[in-house]
């Protein structure tokens, strides 16, 4: 983080292998994962109606329980999955956006990206009410990559500064989340969609959107994954990176391109969630050190378990009702963003 | 390794920078590229980098051209210390050398033994091993830059190309940075350096580039370009030139005009 003083014991204490020989990242991954797990069972436990522990594992693994094989495999295994994936759609693109352009305060929704796809969304579902899943996604990754390039545009040399690149962000974000509203309002349908899509949910999600967004998830969580040690190079500033063979614009188009499907893939499942991006990679950071081939990943991680959870507690809230799940990403990330607001940037 | 320039043409938009440069630094020879400011040298040497993408012309690396090789395939046998890089100020020393690897790793390669030697090597070349742990934010200007040429040397460069790495720092830190640089290049290794300082280029040169309005106006040893008849029509004021006692280097300084 920012130029705390680190003595050297400090130093070695975190690059240490801690245990065994496995090294920070892994045990951070490990712990990650079990929470993440502990979440996921939960949640198949948990909502308008409760199962207990073991019915809610008889309907996982086995047809001896239709009532709980029914709860399980059609309601709320999917929904857990979709979950995971859009928070670790919106936190690797966070990710990759914190890296590209530098910018603590970079999030696909803060820079409009979620934006720019959700009006891509909005304007196929008004088009066309009875569009497939995958129309909605293919409008979404459009919206995605114009939003993203666009985003490239304007932080074209890398060097832009932070406040300038935040402040494009929320003009790009404000206009594109106006036009929504307005699409959305003027025409007079889906009142209780709507509501669902903008503050970001998981409402009536299933197996259509995990089918639908796998294909391109993964190959976009791949290319993440693997271009995240370009971010440390860019890192240094574009001469520096050129120097040592980065094709700094090229990558820049790539990684921002990638950033934009990823969060295509979560906006066409829950709508406009904030905060999840910006949030995650912070996390990530402050666990694992700088070093983005460990923050991407963990970032994925943090992000499948902030929006599980929140999911879950938006289910719980006020049950057998819910309450949209960007309501409490929300109530997790502005308070988080004041912090580091005052406190880091 | 030599560094060939020939009929090197850079421009900014339709401004020509440099116009039409050719020279050859073979291998093993510490060259010092000095001009006045807006004189095309720190363009020179980002172009000579491929930083600064040729109007024409072309940069020979062993009389191969650089266009025709992948930028990291550059990586491994050229590096270049851009002027005042950016602060990563919360990286340690030893991690900023690690960046130095990355051209010869693979994306999810896991480092090996020669990385590891590798940045070792440059730790120690640069007299960093003692502040290997340390954050860059903690450590003074001169150490900082040897940490910055410690990620050249990590490259394992057999051209290194410096952009005034002398500027910012005290006389002491200076001489600590040039040292270290002269050591490198007694080692074999080719240096091409942008320098402000004329003393500097005068004592840690075996040749000196005089560059003018984007064009060489002088080459050759330090003490036939460090003259007052070549470098007042480059720098575009009356000159005087001493000899150092002790080793009898030209030292050019500005003739007083108001005392």
């Amino acid at each position: 983080m920012s130029g705390i003083a680190v003595t050297p014991e400090d130093d070695a204490l975190v690059r240490r292998p801690l245990l065994l020989g496995i090294r920070r990242p892994l045990i951070v991954a490990s712990l990650a994962v079990l929470l993440l797990l502990g979440i996921s069972f939960l949640s198949l436990m948990l909502g308008a109606v409760n199962l207990s522990a073991s019915d809610a594992l008889t309907g996982l693994v086995s047809n001896s329980d239709a009532f709980a094989r029914n709860v399980v495999w059609q309601i709320r295994y999917p929904r857990v999955l979709d979950g995971m994936i859009v928070g670790a759609g919106f936190a690797l693109a966070g990710a990759l956006l914190q890296g590209v352009t530098r910018n603590p305060l970079a999030d696909p929704t803060i820079f409009g990206v979620t934006a720019a796809a959700g009006l891509a969304s909005a304007i196929a579902i008004v088009a066309d009410r009875t569009i497939p899943q995958w129309g909605i996604a293919m409008a979404c990754c459009a919206g995605g990559l114009v939003g993203s390039g666009l985003l490239f545009v304007i932080a074209w040399r890398g060097a832009v500064s932070t406040v300038r690149l935040a402040l494009a962000g929320v003009a790009i974000s404000a206009f594109f989340g106006a036009a929504i509203v307005g699409l959305l309002a003027s025409s007079r349908t889906f009142l209780q969609i709507s509501l669902g899509f903008l503050a970001g949910g998981m409402y009536g999600t299933g197996w259509v959107d995990f089918r639908t967004m796998l294909p391109y998830f993964i190959p976009a969580a791949i290319a993440a994954v693997l271009v995240s040690g370009r971010l440390n190079i860019l890192a240094l500033g574009d001469d520096v990176a050129a120097g040592l063979g980065v094709l700094t614009d090229r990558t820049r188009l790539l990684i921002l391109a990638i950033a934009g499907i990823l969060t295509a893939a979560a906006v066409s499942t829950a709508g406009l969630v904030s905060f999840v991006g910006l949030v995650c990679p912070h996390l990530a950071r402050f666990t694992v050190g700088a070093d983005n081939r460990a923050v991407v990943p963990i970032s994925a991680l943090y992000g499948a378990i902030l929006v599980t959870g929140a999911d879950l507690i938006a289910r719980l809230v006020i049950a057998p009702s819910e309450i949209p799940m960007g309501i409490i990403t929300a109530g997790v990330g502005a308070p988080f963003l004041l912090y580091f607001v005052k406190f880091r940037a | 390794m030599k560094i060939s320039v020939s009929r090197l043409v850079l421009n900014y938009g339709s401004r020509v920078v440099v116009d039409g440069v050719s020279f050859e630094v073979p291998s093993g020879q510490m060259v010092s590229i000095v001009g006045p400011n807006g004189s095309g040298k720190s363009t020179l040497l980002r172009g000579m980098a491929r930083l600064h993408k040729p109007h024409a012309g072309q940069v020979l690396l062993d009389g191969v051209d650089l266009r025709s090789m992948r930028s990291r395939q550059v990586a491994r046998k050229l590096a270049i210390l851009p002027q005042s890089p950016e602060a990563a100020l919360d990286l340690t020393v030893r991690e900023l050398a690690w960046r130095g690897r990355f051209p010869h790793q693979g994306p999810l390669q896991r480092p090996t033994q020669p990385d590891v030697e590798a940045v070792e090597f440059a730790l120690a070349a640069a007299d960093l091993r003692g502040l290997a742990s340390r954050p860059l934010g903690s450590l003074s200007g001169g150490e900082r830059q040897r940490a910055w040429i410690a990620l050249a040397l990590a490259q394992q460069p057999r051209v290194l190309l410096l952009d005034e790495p002398t500027s910012f720092l005290d006389i002491a830190h200076a001489a600590e940075v040039m040292n270290l640089v002269r050591r490198l290049n007694r080692d074999g290794l080719t240096v091409v350096t942008v320098l402000h300082d004329l003393i500097l280029a005068a004592r840690y040169s075996d040749r000196i580039i005089a560059v003018n309005n984007g064009s060489i106006a002088f080459d050759g040893s330090p003490r036939d370009v460090l003259q007052p008849a070549t470098l007042e029509p480059v720098f575009g004021i009356p000159m005087t030139v001493i000899r150092d006692p002790e080793t009898g280097l030209p030292i050019p300084l500005p003739k007083a005009t108001c005392i």
